[in-house]
């Protein structure tokens, strides 16, 4: 299987609570939507995907290596985007600076950096302000520019936890499009809350809860178990009904709901 | 190279850092003649001074430790410790050097000697209690040990009061050297291999 990220018998715990229990996910080409409610370990899965907290126990093979070795784990950062749920910045810093900052955590050469900071803010439509600084920006422009340093290295792999919270629903519509854009060359996986989002902009659904993988497969499968398992009784569309009906069969334990395993090229 | 420095340290809020490392200097250099003047004690007189100057710096140096983008500088390609070492050592060797000079005459008593010592032990219980408690009260442990000693121990040269009580003591006490240093040692190496507490936005476990 030739995928950007997979992980075997990925275990995470958090003092005593458990955040993911033995998963098996493998992520290739294309924009990968990451459901789930609140607390079921969504965070806890991009966060050792981007080699910032390392798993309890299980294999992590990011861009074609184990990274758990050191130099394996250093080439991916150079290849690797991300979007915490919240990132800091120092107050002092325009929006330039900061992807720049950015940039340079990611070792890209120097001569590269300059047009690859202006091109990244171009992407998320904040070129008219470059130069103010961050903390002057509303929540939403805050949010862009947390997109534009995770994409400021053209990464192959690209990951975003809860990138749309706070952008207006316009902005929603643009970064969609960004994200297709995103995923016909990279591997991107995005956590979100928001159906519409995967709906519109993802090739592949993963749905997790309570630590554990409770669906895969596409929107559009996801939609259809909504409407054949004729959940009326939740939701306002397809994909909420899915999301509903996937959760519940989850927690009364039955086995993963799965369409389609293979990774989406 | 140079622009990514800079940002580098900007964001380690490390202009405002030396800009004070550097204004502490003259200052401590006047309250020393003042105090030396005006005492009648001699040299012995800069013994406040000598305590108090290196918990300044030491509590600004701390302050420079903390992390805006903690969880982004996780993604760093290069590994942090040479450059939180390298950070930490500069700063320390500039607030010694500076406070060194600024109690010129008797280094025995109470002077440059002393000044430098108490710099590398502030400096090293600050970053240690950077490492544990985070950066922004990494001021506080130095601040408690300094009041504890100051009022209960007596300025006894030598004896084990001087391992305890190594930040009151004068100028060549090898004892209070030998705790500075190895507070220094301990802090540095710590804080470079650990970084600063997390405590920053997205800090959770």
């Amino acid at each position: 299987m030739n995928s950007a990220a997979s992980v075997r018998k990925l275990t995470v715990r958090h003092r005593r609570t458990t955040a993911l229990d033995a998963v098996d996910l493998a992520f290739g080409t294309g924009v990968h939507g990451l459901l789930g409610p609140n607390g079921a370990g969504k965070t806890s899965l991009i966060r050792v995907l981007a080699t910032v907290a390392p798993p309890t126990s299980g294999r992590v093979e990011l861009l074609g290596g184990d990274v758990s070795a050191p130099a394996h784990r250093t080439a991916v950062r150079r290849r690797l985007g991300y979007l915490p749920q919240e990132f800091g910045y120092y107050p002092g810093f325009t929006v330039r600076e900061f992807v720049a900052y950015v940039a340079w955590l990611k070792e890209m050469p120097r001569a590269a950096a300059s047009a690859a900071v202006e091109g990244a803010v171009a992407r998320v439509g904040l070129t008219d302000r470059i130069d103010a600084k961050i903390r002057t920006l509303s929540g939403g422009m805050v949010r862009r520019v947390g997109i534009a340093q995770a994409i400021v290295n053209d990464p192959d792999l690209l990951l975003l936890d809860e990138p749309t919270a706070g952008l207006d629903p316009e902005q929603r519509v643009d970064f969609r499009a960004l994200l297709r854009e995103l995923g016909r060359d990279a591997t991107v996986i995005v956590s979100t809350h928001l159906v519409e989002d995967v709906a519109a902009a993802c090739t592949e659904v993963t749905l997790i809860g309570a630590g554990r993988v409770a669906y895969r497969g596409t929107p559009h499968a996801l939609a259809a178990l909504g409407e054949e398992a004729g959940a009326e009784d939740f939701g306002d569309n397809p994909i909420e009904r899915g999301y509903a009906v996937a959760l519940r069969r989850h927690r009364s334990g039955a086995a993963p709901t799965t369409s389609g395993w293979s990774v989406t090229r | 190279m140079t622009t990514n420095l800079l940002l580098y340290a900007r964001s380690r809020a490390l202009p405002v850092t030396v800009g004070v490392l550097i204004a502490a200097a003259p200052a401590t250099a006047w309250f020393a003649d003042w105090l030396v003047s005006g005492s009648g004690l001699g040299p012995r007189a800069r013994q406040p001074l000598v305590v108090l100057a290196p918990l300044l710096v030491s509590a600004a140096i701390g302050a420079s430790l903390y992390t805006h983008s903690e969880e982004l500088d996780r993604t760093a390609v290069r590994p942090w410790w040479p450059r939180r070492a390298c950070q930490l050592l500069l700063l320390t060797a500039v607030a010694a050097g500076l406070l060194a000079m600024a109690v010129p005459g008797e280094s025995q008593v109470y002077g440059a000697y002393a000044m430098a010592r108490n710099v590398l032990g502030s400096v090293g219980v600050t970053a240690l209690a950077a490492a544990l408690i985070g950066a922004r009260l990494s001021w506080l442990p130095m601040l408690v040990h300094t009041g504890a000693v100051y009022f209960t121990a007596r300025a006894e040269p030598g004896g084990p009061g001087a391992v305890w009580a190594w930040s009151v003591q004068p100028g060549p006490q090898r004892a209070a050297w030998w705790t500075a240093a190895a507070l220094f040692a301990a802090g540095t190496c710590l804080y470079a291999l650990r970084g600063a507490r997390p405590e920053g936005p997205g800090s959770r476990r």
